[in-house]
């Protein structure tokens, strides 16, 4: 009982984490919280629900199609809120996500309907290890999620074009001054948040109805989880999830199902006054 | 003052006005209310606050509970609910102000969340999902407000009192130390500003007003329930307070009249509605950054430089440029 | 004369064991150079650092762990090496933080007539004159430094701390902050003036503490202090008063 409590919250913790994930990318990079990106995973979770339920595909391409869909929808997101919006202030950046995050529900509303959708597991079927039973489900999200962290990592620390990226993340006119074409980093950052995000939203979209509300508390908890690990910390953000997934899972278990929202935003807010700069965040000092 | 001219006007409003537009703008006045709680904790002090509609929860729900389970009058409940939702941000501002920056408008994010999942949850006082029912109509005395006519002056008068308030904060010293601190925090401690116990003042001032807010709504709608007092009506608050114009005065009465208002005049739109909604407050954002407000005021400056030259020198002779 | 802040050991890494006195009607070079620990000086003065170990003792009072603003309503007023306006506000309300200051108790309607007056005064020494609804912004650059002394004294404080108010202003303008804090002694204020401009610093100070890397290396009235070979190695090149 306790193993499948535990497996249950690595798989949502990692999600989160790939949603946090998202949000730290686009904080690193221009410096905004995009209030849209618990709508990124909703719209991962109806494009999985398409591809497999309505066109049929294996959920194996599904995964490949829904992540170049959700790149796409990543860089027009970033040419639409950010862009046009990115010598402003900070501010006027995240109303815009706002927006967005109320446009995008109506139009997932508008072209799938109000009614909530299901999709099949990616993998069915339960495992056995000695004489516990945990659906192949859990273990296949968070072995995909895991992946692709790991790729994000690589491209970020390794690649000549994750150099490029935080480069640009770091100081944009400095990065322009040596060459860096600014709007090809910010468009591609956007692109990688969005899809890590939406294939959070396809690993999920089975083990939850398909809503158009599932990007809103989500989105929120990734938050909770980006500040819990450190604001601006990219392995603070995985941590993170991972911890508020435990937290969510756990105390929905034992401690109260009703007030498990609750109880995390709690953690938030201890968190923030014993430790504001999360796990692995660093403290800025204001220059007087 | 252009509150006051806005008050006239609106006076003159409801001869013609139809029982339904007169809860529209009933709900739009409510909903101003907590607007300009965002406009003194965020447009004075600069500290960002999702916890608004948590508080205008929190003074739904006293005002509720105190006349529907405990008797009490109306108008007693109603200090209640603007005293309990002053008292609220007040304790959470001790814990939370230490927070810096951002993190304290994370904390507020956390705070609304938790407020929600107690409304929400809380079956023996807050009635959990099913809210509460039956509120009877606010009375004073012999007075019952029961119509929408007289809850619209109810209301108006409250608006009115409520801008007056706020207008005279702006023009006193405890609002030019909001400032300060919204503008230079550090500046503002040299100066003498006590910034810790002002941004705890400022939390307690808006939280006071969305208790208002929240008691006015309890009376007027007669149910109360948790689905109202979210995290994305606390952002909705936030976008009409931007659209409007944030450190301008008026810019509340433009942002939520337009946000409220404005999808009243496109019904007939239907289910686009919230889509050119969402996409409506992207392009204006773009456009104006400034809010309307400030939009308006660019355009008016801009016209005014094309027209005489003579205004348009920035700086007065005698002043030693750098 | 009254002794005001005295005594300092900072034991923050940029102020090694600084110590000197302040007292009214008189100024206090502070000069050194860059990062040599000045403006932490003034930021421990104003209660933005904190002082581990250390004593800061005002008129007889240790204030080493007030906050910064029950020291700014004792009479302790600084300037900052950037402006630090209120950029949203227009000049009136800008000016009027200081003037709250001074009128923590009393009511505004009574003292705004003899503030009004000083206040004219002042911002005629400052050269600026200026439409009270302006926004702030319109200020030039050296405006605004020399505003911003302008709201520091506004109040009559009881010491001044004026953090580089010379850096990128014109002559003219320098002038004007020599004549400003003229108007700041003339009201018994103590001034400590932490600057790199030497022609002001000579001019204007009746005693320098020279500090590189935190310590002070050299104290004494501007004369000596030419002379001090320590001082001379410290700054290697600096151009010295003729």
């Amino acid at each position: 009982m306790v193993l499948q409590l535990i497996i249950t919250s690595l798989a949502m913790g990692i999600v989160y984490g790939l949603v946090a994930m998202g949000f730290v990318l686009i904080w690193r990079a221009v410096g905004v919280v995009n209030f849209a990106q618990g709508e990124f995973l909703m719209l991962g979770a109806f494009t999985a629900y398409t591809l497999t339920e309505v066109v049929g595909m294996p959920m194996g391409v599904a995964l490949g199609v829904c992540a170049f869909i959700m790149g796409l929808v990543g860089v027009v997101f970033h040419f639409m809120t950010y862009w046009p919006l990115r010598k402003s202030w900070d501010m006027t950046v995240i109303i815009s996500t706002i927006g967005a995050s109320i446009a995008l529900k109506e139009i997932v509303t508008l072209v799938w309907g109000p009614a909530p959708l299901a999709v099949e597991p990616l993998v069915s079927g339960i495992a056995r290890f000695m004489t516990v039973s945990i659906e192949w489900q859990f273990l296949f999200t968070i072995g995909i999620a895991a992946v692709l962290m790991g790729l994000v990592f690589i491209l970020l620390e390794k690649t000549y074009l994750g150099h490029i990226l935080q480069a640009a993340a770091q100081d944009q006119y400095a990065a322009s001054l040596i060459g860096i074409p600014v709007i090809l980093a910010t468009s591609l950052t956007f692109a990688i948040s969005a899809l890590i995000t939406g294939v959070g939203g396809l690993l999920i979209s089975p083990i939850f109805f398909v809503v158009t509300t599932m990007g809103g508390i989500t989105g929120l908890k990734a938050f909770a989880a980006v500040i819990i690990g450190g604001f601006g910390s990219v392995q603070g953000a995985i941590i993170g999830g991972i911890l508020i997934g435990f937290i969510d899972t756990f105390s929905g278990a034992y401690i109260s199902s009703t007030y498990r929202d609750a109880i995390v935003f709690l953690c938030l807010i201890l968190a923030l006054i014993i430790r504001p700069q999360g796990i692995f965040g660093e403290k800025i000092a204001e220059k007087v | 003052m252009i509150i006051i001219i806005a008050v006239g006007a609106a006076i003159f409003a409801p001869f013609a006005a139809s029982n339904y537009l007169l809860r529209v703008i009933n709900m739009t006045m409510i909903t101003y209310i907590c607007v300009v709680s965002l406009f003194v904790i965020f447009g004075m002090a600069g500290q960002i606050s999702f916890a608004q509609a948590g508080f205008w929860g929190v003074g739904a729900y006293i005002s509720a509970i105190l006349t529907v389970d405990l008797h009490v009058s109306p108008l007693l409940a109603f200090f209640a609910s603007a005293l309990g939702a002053a008292l609220l941000p007040a304790i959470l501002g001790i814990a939370l102000f230490r927070l810096h920056g951002h993190y304290f408008g994370f904390s507020t994010i956390g705070v609304v969340m938790i407020l929600n999942g107690l409304f929400q949850n809380w079956k023996p006082v807050t009635g959990g999902a099913d809210g509460i029912a039956n509120i009877p109509p606010f009375g004073i005395a012999s007075l019952t407000f029961n119509t929408e006519m007289s809850l619209f002056y109810l209301i108006l008068f409250m608006v009115t009192a409520i801008s007056v308030v706020t207008y005279l904060i702006h023009q006193s010293s405890l609002g030019r130390a909001f400032m300060a601190i919204r503008d230079n925090e550090i500046a503002a401690k040299c100066m003498g500003v006590n910034s810790y116990l002002t941004k705890i003042i400022a939390f307690t001032i808006s939280g006071c007003y969305c208790g208002i807010a929240g008691s006015l709504y309890a009376f007027m709608s007669s149910y109360v329930s948790a689905s109202s007092f979210t995290f994305p009506q606390s952002a909705l608050y936030l976008v009409m307070l931007m659209l409007g114009g944030y450190q301008t005065l008026p810019g509340p009465i433009v942002g939520t009249a337009l946000l409220m208002l404005l999808p009243e005049w496109f019904r007939f739109l239907q289910e686009y509605i919230l889509l050119i909604y969402g996409l409506g407050v992207m392009v204006l954002m773009v456009v104006m950054p400034d809010g309307l407000i400030g939009g308006g005021k660019k355009a008016y400056e801009f016209i005014r430089n094309k027209r005489g030259w003579t205004d348009a020198i920035p700086k007065q002779p005698g002043n030693d440029a750098g | 004369m009254l002794d005001k802040v005295c005594k300092r050991f900072g034991g923050v890494i940029a102020a090694d064991e600084v110590s000197f006195a302040l007292t009214s009607g008189r100024v206090r070079g502070l000069i050194g150079p860059n990062g040599s620990g000045k403006t932490t000086i003034l930021n421990v003065i104003s209660g933005i650092c904190e002082t581990d170990p250390g004593n800061i003792i005002f008129e007889g009072d240790s204030i080493t762990k007030e906050p910064s603003h029950m020291r700014a309503r004792r009479g302790i007023a600084r300037t900052f090496q950037h402006p630090r306006l209120l950029r949203r506000c227009d000049i009136k309300t800008n000016l009027f933080l200081g003037i709250d200051l001074g009128n923590m108790k009393k009511k505004s309607s009574v003292i705004s007539k003899k503030i009004d007056q000083s206040l004219e005064q002042l911002l005629e020494m400052a050269g600026l004159k200026v439409n009270m609804r302006d926004s702030i912004t319109s200020l030039s650059y050296g405006q605004q430094k020399l505003f911003e002394i302008v709201r520091a004294i506004l109040t009559k404080p009881k010491v001044v701390l004026l953090d580089e108010p010379a850096a990128g202003l014109n002559t003219k303008e320098m002038e004007r902050v020599k004549a400003l804090i003229d108007i700041a002694i003339k009201n018994n204020a103590a001034v400590l003036l932490v600057e790199h401009s030497m022609d002001l610093v000579m001019n204007l100070c009746d005693i320098i503490t020279v500090l590189n890397f935190g310590r002070v290396i050299a104290e004494g009235i501007p004369a000596e202090i030419q002379n001090n070979e320590a001082v001379i190695e410290a700054y290697l090149g600096k151009g010295r008063h003729a």
